[in-house]
C-alpha cells in the first residue's frame, strides 16, 4: 500500500517534470532585455506593468512601484538588483512584486541579463 | 497503515491559509476594527473622492475612462445598438421575476416588501450550517422551497440576468452585511484571509492591488479601491468576442482578477471559498449605495 502511494506520487512527479520540458522546448527562453523588460506575454517580466522608465516616456508604463532612474547609484552592487528581481520579497515583506527568481518565472540568466540592461536607466 | 493513508488525506484537505500581506486592516482583530482601518486609510489617500464616490471604483482616479464610460453607457442603454447585452438581460431578468411558479407564487413573495431592499442585506450565513448565502443562493431556495429546479450561478442568460433584475429592486439602498455571531464572524475571516492571502505564480493578494496599491496604475489600468467594488455587480462588461458588453457576476471577476496573477486554479464561482470571500468584500462595502448593472470596461 505505501509502495502504491509512492509510486503513484513518483508517476505525478514525473509527469509534472515531462509538461515542464515541453513547454521549454516548445519556446525558446526570451533572452531580448527589452522584451524581456517590456512585455506582457508568458515568459516574459512585464516590469512595465508596474515600473516606469522616465528617461523613455514613449513607453507604456505603471507606477505601483518606483521607476528605473538613478539604478547605479541606487544600487552600487548590481548582485543587490539581481536579488531584488529575483525576491523582492526579501527586502520589502509585503512587496507586491511577482517574486521572478523564488517562483522561476524567469531563469538567473534572464534575470542577470535584465538587471544589466536596467542597469543603464 | 490505513492510518498513515488518513493522515496523508487530512494533511492535503486541510485548509491552508495563504500567507497574509500586512496592509491596512488585516491586524485588525473584529471585524468593525478592519472595516474602519480599511475606510481610514482609504479617506486619507483618496481625500477627492466623497463619501459614495467609492462606487465609481477606477473611475475616479481617470478623467479618459470617465468619457469612455459615457460613451459605453449609452450605446449600452441603446437596444438597437446592444440587443444582446442590456436590454436583453433586464428584460429576460424581468420575465424570469415575475412569472409565476407552478404553484402560482413568485419570487417576490420569498423577500419581503415585494424584494425591494432585499438584495443590499446579502451574503448571510445560514445559523444552522455557518455557510454563507449570497443573494443568487436566496433566488435558487426560493425556486427549490415552490419544487422549482435550481439556477446555475454562471448562467449568465437566466441566474444573470435574474440576478441584476433583482438587485435594482435594491438599488440606491445601502449595503448593510451583518457579522455577529460566531458563524458569521468564522465566515468573515475565511473571507478575509482570502482577500489578504498572497496566490498564485505572481505571488499576490487581492489587498495588494485593492488596498495598498488602490488608485496606482497597472500599466493602462487605474486600481479601484475595495470599498464600493461589491456595490454594482453583476456589471456588462466589453467584450471583445461580440464587439458589445456582456454581463459579468461579481465571483466570475474575482476568477478574472486571479487569472490574470497568475493563478492557476482560481476559486470557483458559486464555491463555499468563494461565498465567503463575497461575504467579508461586501461587508467592505458596507454603507454605500446599491447601483447595480452598470458598465466597466
Ligand atoms: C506587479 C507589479 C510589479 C512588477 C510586474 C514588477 N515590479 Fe518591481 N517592484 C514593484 C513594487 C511595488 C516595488 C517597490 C516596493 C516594494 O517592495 O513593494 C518594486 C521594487 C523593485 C525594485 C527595487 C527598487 C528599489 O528602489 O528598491 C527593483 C529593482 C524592481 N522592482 C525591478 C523589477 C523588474 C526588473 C521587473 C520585471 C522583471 C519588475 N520589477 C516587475 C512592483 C512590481
Ligand atoms: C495585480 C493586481 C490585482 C490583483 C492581485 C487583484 N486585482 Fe482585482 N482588479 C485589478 C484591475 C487592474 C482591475 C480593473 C480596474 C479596476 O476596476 O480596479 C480589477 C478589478 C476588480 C474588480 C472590479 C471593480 C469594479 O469596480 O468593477 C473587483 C471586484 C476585483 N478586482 C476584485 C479582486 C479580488 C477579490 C481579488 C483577489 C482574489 C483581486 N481583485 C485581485 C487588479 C488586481
Amino acid at each position: 500500500m505505501k509502495r502504491m502511494i509512492f509510486i503513484a506520487i513518483l508517476g505525478a512527479l514525473l509527469l509534472q517534470g515531462c509538461k515542464t520540458a515541453e513547454q521549454k522546448e516548445a519556446k525558446p527562453l526570451e533572452m531580448n532585455p527589452e522584451k524581456l523588460m517590456t512585455s506582457s506575454a508568458a515568459g516574459h517580466g512585464n516590469c512595465l506593468a508596474c515600473h516606469a522608465v522616465p528617461s523613455r516616456p514613449e513607453l507604456v508604463a505603471g507606477n505601483m512601484g518606483p521607476p528605473f532612474i538613478g539604478m547605479k547609484a541606487r544600487f552600487p552592487d548590481i548582485a543587490k538588483l539581481k536579488a531584488a528581481i529575483a525576491d523582492q520579497k526579501v527586502f520589502s515583506p509585503d512587496t507586491m512584486m511577482p517574486p521572478f527568481g523564488r517562483n522561476k518565472l524567469l531563469t538567473p540568466e534572464q534575470i542577470d541579463v535584465l538587471a544589466q540592461y536596467i542597469y543603464q536607466y | 497503515m490505513k492510518k498513515f493513508t488518513l493522515v496523508l488525506l487530512l494533511a492535503f484537505s486541510l485548509p491552508v491559509f495563504a500567507e497574509p500581506v500586512m496592509t491596512d486592516g488585516y491586524a485588525e482583530k473584529t471585524p468593525e476594527a478592519t472595516l474602519k482601518a480599511i475606510q481610514k486609510a482609504s479617506h486619507k489617500k483618496f481625500p477627492e473622492v466623497k463619501g459614495d464616490g467609492f462606487v465609481n471604483g477606477s473611475l475616479n482616479f481617470n478623467p479618459a475612462s470617465v468619457e469612455s464610460n459615457k460613451y459605453w453607457t449609452a450605446r449600452m442603454n441603446d437596444s438597437f445598438d446592444q440587443p444582446e447585452g442590456y436590454g436583453k438581460s433586464e428584460a429576460e431578468g424581468k420575465k424570469l421575476w415575475e412569472t409565476p411558479f407552478a404553484n402560482g407564487k413568485k419570487f417576490a413573495d420569498c423577500f419581503g416588501h415585494g424584494g425591494k431592499g432585499a438584495a443590499n442585506d446579502f451574503p448571510k450565513v445560514d445559523p444552522t450550517t455557518g455557510k454563507v448565502l449570497t443573494f443568487e443562493n436566496a433566488l435558487n431556495k426560493c425556486l427549490t422551497d415552490n419544487g422549482e429546479k435550481a439556477l446555475d450561478y454562471s448562467d449568465m442568460k437566466t441566474m444573470g440576468a435574474l440576478s441584476v433584475y433583482a438587485r435594482h429592486l435594491s438599488d440606491g439602498m445601502r449595503i448593510n452585511i451583518q457579522v455577529k455571531t460566531d458563524k458569521e464572524l468564522a465566515a468573515f475571516n475565511r473571507g478575509k484571509e482570502i482577500f489578504y492571502g498572497r496566490t498564485g505564480s505572481a505571488d499576490q493578494a487581492c489587498a495588494h492591488c485593492h488596498i495598498q496599491h488602490a488608485g496606482d496604475t497597472a500599466r493602462t489600468e487605474e486600481l479601484s479601491p475595495v470599498i464600493g467594488q461589491a456595490a454594482h455587480f453583476p456589471v456588462y462588461r466589453l467584450d471583445k468576442g461580440t464587439d458589445g458588453l456582456k454581463l459579468v457576476s461579481l465571483q466570475e471577476r474575482y476568477k478574472g482578477c486571479q487569472k490574470s496573477t497568475g493563478v492557476e486554479k482560481p476559486i470557483k464561482e458559486g464555491s463555499d471559498a468563494s461565498n465567503d470571500l463575497e461575504y467579508f468584500h461586501t461587508y467592505i462595502s458596507n454603507g454605500m449605495p446599491l447601483s447595480t448593472g452598470v458598465m466597466r470596461k
